[in-house]
């Protein structure tokens, strides 16, 4: 159902609060937020099931909302980022998966499954949230100055942590 | 209920989906001021037009009612329309100098208004008017009838209520006229050619008639009083006998449309006619 470890816990734990405490504070030229607590859904392995992926969004974007004053925003995307999380998981992932599932990461998926699988969750996760936030069209390009910037911000948090946590593993 | 309840255990995560996604965005608008702001603008001008729409079909429902109103508006504006014309059709006729000079001829006689209720007008037909007015109103046989336009015709047959009307378009009218400004007489008479025209005949060829001149009663009838406008000369042209002058006349009246006319009863008719039937009955007897 949802095999949560210990370690897992504490890594959200640590990832929520470096959100709230750090990386809710950057503004690179006054666009571009991360926003790396998505890499909690991402890594959720592929047995999960669909309804804990959107019941852990929701939580994870609760949580986040909470002790950024932006009740609704995140929880709404993550929400749906939940929803739409398995079936990206299903386009992305290699041909040869055993049955048991896997857990999404390089190693597992290559990197240029993963790289895919994460962009395209982390783009529709930011257009979502910078949706949520402006709530109107009103200005088009700004906002997708806003979702292109972030994007990019939070993959490249999201690889390095990947990075690290390769090479960890070969350690 | 079998099928039901697999369609809700399959599909779990989307119903949950649904109630996480409503009650996300409920929180979204219910603690943020800005999205607060925006929903509340979003949701009044969706119900405005909402309540556009309603008031329309509501309007469009009553328009059965709008429609039956706007009939009977049509209808007495159509009536007024109708009433506003005849009067100005009046008043214009008044303003006519045709009409105000065959007015003055006419002081001193007694005119009973009339209106043609039956008119038949055809070329080379011999017509007929009838007219509202018969014996009960004083309208006898042999009086003469006009309207504004001048002479419409004499008083053939008379009934209690109505009377029958000898008009100029008629085959054996007869009607002594004059070249106005001139005491040459003679016959108005129609050929059945067409309805605006008629002609005088027997006018002596040393007359001095030219076309635009007016035709008028001569007043050697007791029928019609002197002066009483015709018609104007159209074409002035040799006799078939060739001792006299055939004048062609534009009438002054156009049969086919004629509504409200006069009879003129003469004052002294009654003693013309005694006179002339005294004068009749001592020729028979001096030829005796």
């Amino acid at each position: 159902m949802f095999p949560v470890s210990i370690q897992y816990f504490f890594f959200a734990v640590v990832l929520m609060l470096s959100q709230v405490l750090v990386f809710n504070h950057i503004h690179i030229l006054g666009y571009a937020i991360p926003m790396p607590f998505v890499y909690l859904v991402l890594m959720l392995h592929s047995s999960t099931s669909r309804w804990m992926y959107v019941l852990w969004g929701f939580i994870v974007g609760l949580v986040i909302d909470i002790f950024s004053n932006t009740l609704g925003e995140n929880a709404a995307a993550m929400t749906f980022l939940g929803l739409i999380a398995p079936r990206l998981l299903d386009v992305f992932s290699p041909a040869d998966r055993g049955d048991d599932g896997f857990i999404p990461s390089p190693h597992t998926m290559q990197w240029g499954g993963y790289v895919r699988y994460a962009t395209a969750a982390t783009l529709i996760f930011t257009t979502l949230f910078f949706l949520m936030e402006s709530f109107s069209l009103f200005d088009v390009v700004r906002l997708c100055i806003h979702i292109a910037s972030s994007s990019f911000l939070t993959l490249l948090i999201i690889f390095a942590i990947e990075h690290l946590r390769q090479n960890m593993a070969r350690v | 209920m079998q099928v039901f309840l697999d369609f809700l255990r399959r599909y779990n995560y989307l119903f949950l989906f649904l109630i996480l996604e409503i009650l996300s965005i409920l929180m979204l608008v219910r603690f943020n001021r800005y999205q607060g702001y925006v929903w509340l603008t979003g949701a009044n001008a969706v119900t405005a037009s909402v309540n556009g729409v309603y008031t329309d079909a509501v309007a469009f429902t009553e328009l059965r009612e709008v429609n039956r109103d706007l009939t009977d508006v049509n209808i007495r504006l159509q009536q007024e329309n109708r009433a506003l014309r005849e009067a100005l059709a009046d008043a214009k006729y008044d303003t006519t100098y045709t009409h105000r000079r065959v007015l003055d001829e006419l002081q001193g006689y007694r005119l009973i208004p009339a209106r043609v209720v039956g008119n038949k007008i055809r070329v080379g037909a011999d017509n007929y008017l009838v007219i509202n007015r018969g014996s009960k109103d004083g309208v006898t046989a042999e009086m003469g009838v006009v309207s504004g336009g001048g002479v419409v015709g004499i008083v053939y047959l008379t009934n209690r209520h109505h009377s029958l009307v000898m008009p100029i378009t008629h085959s054996k009218s007869s009607i002594s006229c004059s070249v106005r400004g001139q005491n040459y007489f003679g016959y108005l008479q129609w050929d059945g050619a067409n309805t605006r025209t008629a002609y005088v005949s027997d006018v002596p060829r040393y007359a001095k008639a030219r076309k635009g001149q007016v035709i008028e009663t001569s007043g050697y009838s007791s029928v019609f009083p002197p002066g009483i406008f015709v018609g104007r000369i159209h074409k002035v042209s040799n006799a078939s006998d060739g001792q006299s002058y055939r004048l062609d006349v534009v009438l002054g009246n156009d049969f086919a449309s004629l509504r409200d006319v006069s009879v003129v009863a003469t004052p002294y008719k009654a003693e013309v006619d005694t006179l002339k039937r005294r004068a009749e009955f001592i020729d028979m007897n001096n030829d005796n």
